[in-house]
């Protein structure tokens, strides 16, 4: 019997925007419950080795496998590239072929016994998959020295592969006394009871009531966190048991090269919910297997390369964790811990286009990483607000990606009522660097007065000072210190911003940065219009850096401290100036 | 309130039974400290000192021909060299607790007797510090015990005795030596814990010390260990229970019949799971490398804890018992060694330390090691003079480690890496090799002896009589 099948709506989404000349794609998406999932998919090219769907593999969560294949035309003939792909399918005997004409006309089908069988699917959106769906994160760091050869490097991984599938290594989901351990052929559970679900694990831990959950933004991403330990005791009842007595072997050889690092395995697996703890271990295993496959790819990579083939210059790998809100999946990479990210074009751009992805904007550098780099600051608070009803003739253009809520007395300084265009600059400045623009930290209102004294603007009392800045001022720190050009808007009234409607929305909808605007004694964020183009009525999204309090999403939202507001919020009588963050194409 | 120790009544008759001898002997208190109750396992006599000439490096003599001691003609030094002994032969979670006399002075009332008696107790601490992966010295207490028997009265009296502060009044205090008719109840914990590491090393001209490596693995055994999480029997328990509910959690049927109760409970299986170094710099390290160290193997490890005592008492014993056997063999492995430089004269060299073989004291078991090659009935010997016990060859526990077969390493070794080695594996191990030396040595001096013998005795008598 054929699965049942969902297709995510990223999916749908994605396929609808592809115009490709290429004939094949390649699905990913995995089984839980009877059920195929489609979680992703890829353009096959067919042009390098490097770029191929068992490569990418290696890049998506655990548990998601190649499914099926795309083809791009009107007409399902089985040709031998498509037959090829399918042959690898392996996490179902029926594999997915859908094809999708220029009409971006889709029909699903299951190969069964060699014969297409059309299929009906659903639409799973995006917010049933966080819903249904969470990540395990396996986070360890296993010592690896051997030779510094290519054969060196692939005995030592494959070993640690080996070992970590023997079921000697075991699973600890932290902060929990959840152990998984692999006893032989079996899997063991302690810390909760046989029948629990990760699901179930994952409700228990948070303590908060649930009233205060439904604050969690709508695609909040769950990632449970587990580490791995090592059994260093035998099985006492194993038949097996060797009880050799300790000893000590030394072997001299020919002096050669050896490498020895701490080699950091980070990776993820995707699992619904109602997933039994018991069925992790496998899971683990796997993921934990794909990651070192992903490790070991990296470091043979760079032992090819000419100047460090012998290992001197070897770079530890660095794992970092996509979630592209065009792909709504992970993709994780792993890059050579110091080399710029501007060095590694060609690979992003290779990445971009197999993944049908917008070469326009970065997305896989470093900066773009999901991590938590918001050190306590409330990121996109603006996300709690409800988006506004779809009225026709009205458009709504956001802030476009994550940036962070800077405001007074954060950061133990207090710099109330004087810091709010510097605060304001900051949220602008965090922005570029969520979006992968930079990996410069966040400057201090310290460091932007150093800025300014720097480039000549002010002289060098300025630092130090409780002297404010004005959009100008930011323009010119953008510029110094990310050289990010920006375009400065004058209004001489309040009244007159509203002219400038159409223009901020062309922003948020071509750079989707934050704007800065300074008038009177006041500096604001702005993060999006809502502009009726019939009435000209417009509403300002503002995030508001004069707040004092804590970081307390439910009284930032409650309070209006982020808020849309009429265009009665200006003064009417006072001039406004408006720095506008211009972004660049680049990967 | 006043400590109290439990004791088994054979104690009572070992004290008696030197006492009525009206001999001064002076000897060791084994037990275990729990924060529920202390409990002693054996007192173990001190050998007499031999002679002048064996100041530490002990071999100790059965006849017992000089009786006309003192304990002010005891050497500190040779007391505290027993306590090291038998610190090898205990498991984790027991200790030197403390020593007892029989004498007919009054220790304790007499000054120049009770300095001496601190001055014994002091100068074990500090020997017993030494090493702190031996674990000499009880971590829960500086109190020692001082177990006084008078030949004259057969008064017994107990009294504890400050050891290791800089306050040389040492302070004492009285303790209850209770003697317990029925035989105190052990719970067993058992495991096999494995190494399994090979790393690279630099040999160079220098060659490697086999004690400094051994000093690395116990440096990083103990950082490992000491980071690991313990399971028993599959389950993480709560460190602060104690260990006698798990046996009434376990079987809540049959607890209720009285046969149950007197049944020995069964061995608690432990299991360790460590988290991988997280400490380690976050570079990639090159270096030149011509050799590496395969450690691998078993250490046994079976601990016995008083019911009474907690889950974490018990995870804090085997923790020890592991350490603390490893650096035994490595100690004994070295302190036998005559070049302790590995290579680079050699190119693939076998280090065997001595493994772990089980020796029944009372209700439970301590442990002795053997040598490679060394029969069980060497375990006998070390049992009769550093624990004064005679067991029979039959006691001895010897599977619980298997020694090394050395065909089995050159295999492995050949089949890691073959043809990059500069020579072939040497069979025998550095000790057996030296031992084997050494025999025939022995051998060819005897039989020289023997076939000389007329005439060495004959030019012996030469020169005697020209004297």
């Amino acid at each position: 019997m054929s699965p049942r099948l969902k297709i995510s709506s990223y999916v749908i989404e994605r396929l609808s925007k592809i115009n490709t000349d290429d004939t094949i794609g390649c699905l990913y998406g995995l089984m839980y419950d009877g059920t195929l999932l489609v979680v992703g998919l890829s353009i096959e090219s067919f042009e390098s080795e490097k770029n191929t769907y068992n490569q990418l593999l290696l890049n998506l969560p655990g548990e998601v496998e190649l499914c099926g294949v795309i083809k791009f035309g009107e007409h399902l003939t089985m040709e031998s590239k498509l037959k090829e792909i399918l042959q690898d399918v392996d996490i179902t005997d029926n594999p997915l072929v859908i094809i999708i004409n220029e009409k971006k006309d889709m029909k699903a089908h299951f190969l069964v016994h060699d014969k297409f069988e059309e299929t009906k699917y659903e639409v799973l959106e995006a917010s049933d998959l966080c819903k249904q769906f969470l990540h395990v994160r396996l986070n360890t760091v296993l010592p690896l020295s051997c030779e510094a050869t290519l054969t060196g490097v692939k005995n030592i991984l494959q070993s640690k592969r080996k070992k970590i599938a023997s079921g000697q290594v075991s699973f600890h989901i932290d902060r929990t006394s959840v152990y998984l351990f692999g006893e032989a052929a079996d899997v063991g559970l302690t810390g909760t009871s046989v029948e629990a679900t990760i699901g179930e694990l994952v409700d228990s831990m948070s303590p908060e009531q649930p009233s205060k959950k439904k604050k969690l933004p709508a695609n909040h991403v769950e990632v449970v966190p587990v580490n791995l330990v090592l059994k260093t005791t035998k099985d006492l009842l194993s038949d097996k048991l060797v009880k050799t007595a300790v000893k000590m072997m030394t072997t001299q050889r020919k002096p050669a090269f050896c490498i020895s690092m701490p080699l950091r395995v980070d990776t993820l697996a995707m699992i619904h919910r109602s997933t039994k703890l018991l069925d992790l271990y496998t899971v683990l295993v796997e993921a934990s297997c794909r990651s070192l496959r992903l490790l070991e790819s990296v470091l043979i990579e760079q032992l090819g390369q000419e100047g460090i083939g012998d290992g001197a210059g070897l770079r530890l790998p660095e794992t970092f964790h996509f979630l592209p809100q065009e792909l709504g999946h992970f993709i994780t990479r792993v890059v050579p811990k110091g080399i710029p990210d501007e060095s590694m074009e060609t690979e992003r751009q290779a990445l971009h286009e197999q993944l049908a992805l917008p070469t326009n904007k970065p997305i896989f550098r470093r900066g773009n990483a999901y991590a938590d780099q918001s050190g306590g600051r409330l990121v996109n608070p603006h996300e709690a607000i409800p988006p506004p009803p779809f009225k026709p003739d009205v458009t709504v253009a956001l802030v476009r990606g994550k940036y962070t809520y800077h405001h007074y007395m954060q950061d133990n300084f207090n710099d109330d009522g004087w810091g709010c265009a510097y605060r304001s600059m900051q949220t602008i400045f965090s922005w570029f660097r969520y979006q992968g623009y930079t990996t410069v930290a966040v400057p201090s209102h310290k460091e932007i007065q150093q800025c300014l004294v720097k480039i000549g603007d002010k002289p060098s009392s300025f630092v130090g000072s409780k002297q404010w800045i004005g959009s100008t001022e930011v323009m010119f720190c953008l510029e110094t210190l990310l050289g990010v050009q920006s375009r400065i808007i004058f209004a001489n009234s309040g009244s007159e911003l509203q002219s400038y409607a159409p223009e901020l929305v062309h922003h948020f909808q071509t750079h989707g940065s934050p704007i800065m605007i300074g008038g009177g004694v006041l500096a604001h964020t702005i993060l999006g219009v809502e502009y009726n183009s019939v009435t000209n009525e417009i509403r300002y999204l503002i995030l508001d850096p004069h707040y004092t309090g804590a970081e307390d999403l439910a009284v930032v939202i409650s309070k209006g401290w982020c808020g849309w507001k009429n265009s009665d919020f200006w003064n009417k009588t006072a001039h406004y100036n408006l720095c506008l963050p211009q972004t660049k194409p680049a990967i | 309130m006043v400590r109290t120790v439990y004791s088994p009544e054979y104690c009572l008759q070992y004290l008696e039974q030197y006492a009525s001898k009206e001999i001064f002997v002076i000897g060791l208190i084994l037990g275990q400290t729990t924060s529920a109750r202390e409990n002693v396992i054996h007192l173990a006599r001190t050998p007499d000192e031999k002679g002048s000439d064996s100041a530490s490096e002990v071999s100790y003599s059965s006849d017992k021909t000089d009786l006309l001691k003192n304990l002010l003609s005891v050497s500190d030094a040779w007391v505290a060299d027993h306590a090291k002994h038998v610190t090898r032969m205990l498991p984790g979670g027991m200790f030197v607790q403390g020593i007892f006399i029989t004498s007919d002075e009054d220790i304790f009332d007499d000054p120049n007797h009770f300095s001496k008696v601190k001055s014994i107790l002091n100068y074990m601490y500090k020997a017993l510090n030494v090493d702190q992966y031996m674990y000499g010295n009880c971590p829960y207490s500086n109190e020692r015990l001082v177990l006084h028997m008078s030949t004259n009265t057969k008064v017994l009296t107990c009294k504890t005795v400050e050891v290791g502060t800089a306050n040389k009044t040492g302070l004492m205090k009285p303790v209850e030596w209770k003697f317990l008719p029925k035989a105190q109840q052990w719970q067993r914990l058992d495991c096999y814990y494995e190494f399994d590491e090979v790393y690279p090393v630099i040999v160079k001209k220098s060659g490697i010390s086999v004690k400094h490596q051994f000093q690395q693995i116990l440096e990083s055994a103990h950082k490992t260990i000491e980071s690991s999480v313990m399971f028993i029997d599959g389950e993480l328990k709560d460190g602060s229970e104690a260990l006698e509910q798990l046996i009434k959690k376990k079987k809540p049927k049959s607890a209720v019949t009285k046969t149950s109760q007197q049944e020995v409970p069964k061995s608690m299986h432990v299991s360790l799971f460590v988290p991988f170094e997280n400490s380690l710099p976050e570079t990639v390290e090159y270096l030149e490398c011509d050799g590496s160290i395969h450690f691998s193997g078993v250490v046994s490890s079976s601990v016995f804890m008083c019911p009474k005592a907690t889950i974490s008492e018990a995870i804090t014993a085997v923790k020890q018992d592991i350490i603390r056997s490893l650096a035994s063999r490595f100690t004994m492995h070295c302190d036998a060694l005559i070049d302790d430089n590995l290579l680079p004269e050699e190119k693939v060299c076998f280090n065997e330390p001595p493994r772990r073989v089980l020796v029944p004291v009372g209700s439970l078991y301590l442990c002795d090691y053997l040598f490679p090659g060394e029969a069980p009935a060497e375990a006998l010997l070390s049992v009769r003079e550093l624990l004064d016990l005679q067991i029979t060859e039959a006691d001895v526990v010897c599977d619980v480690e298997t020694p090394a077969d050395t065909s089995e390493f050159d295999a492995l070794d050949r089949d890691a890496s073959s043809e990059e080695l500069l020579a072939t594996p040497q069979e025998a191990s550095q000790f057996m090799y030296i031992t084997g030396i050494c025999f025939a040595m022995f051998v060819l001096v005897v039989s020289i002896l023997i076939h000389y013998y007329d005439s060495i005795v004959e030019v012996i008598g030469k020169l005697l009589s020209r004297t």
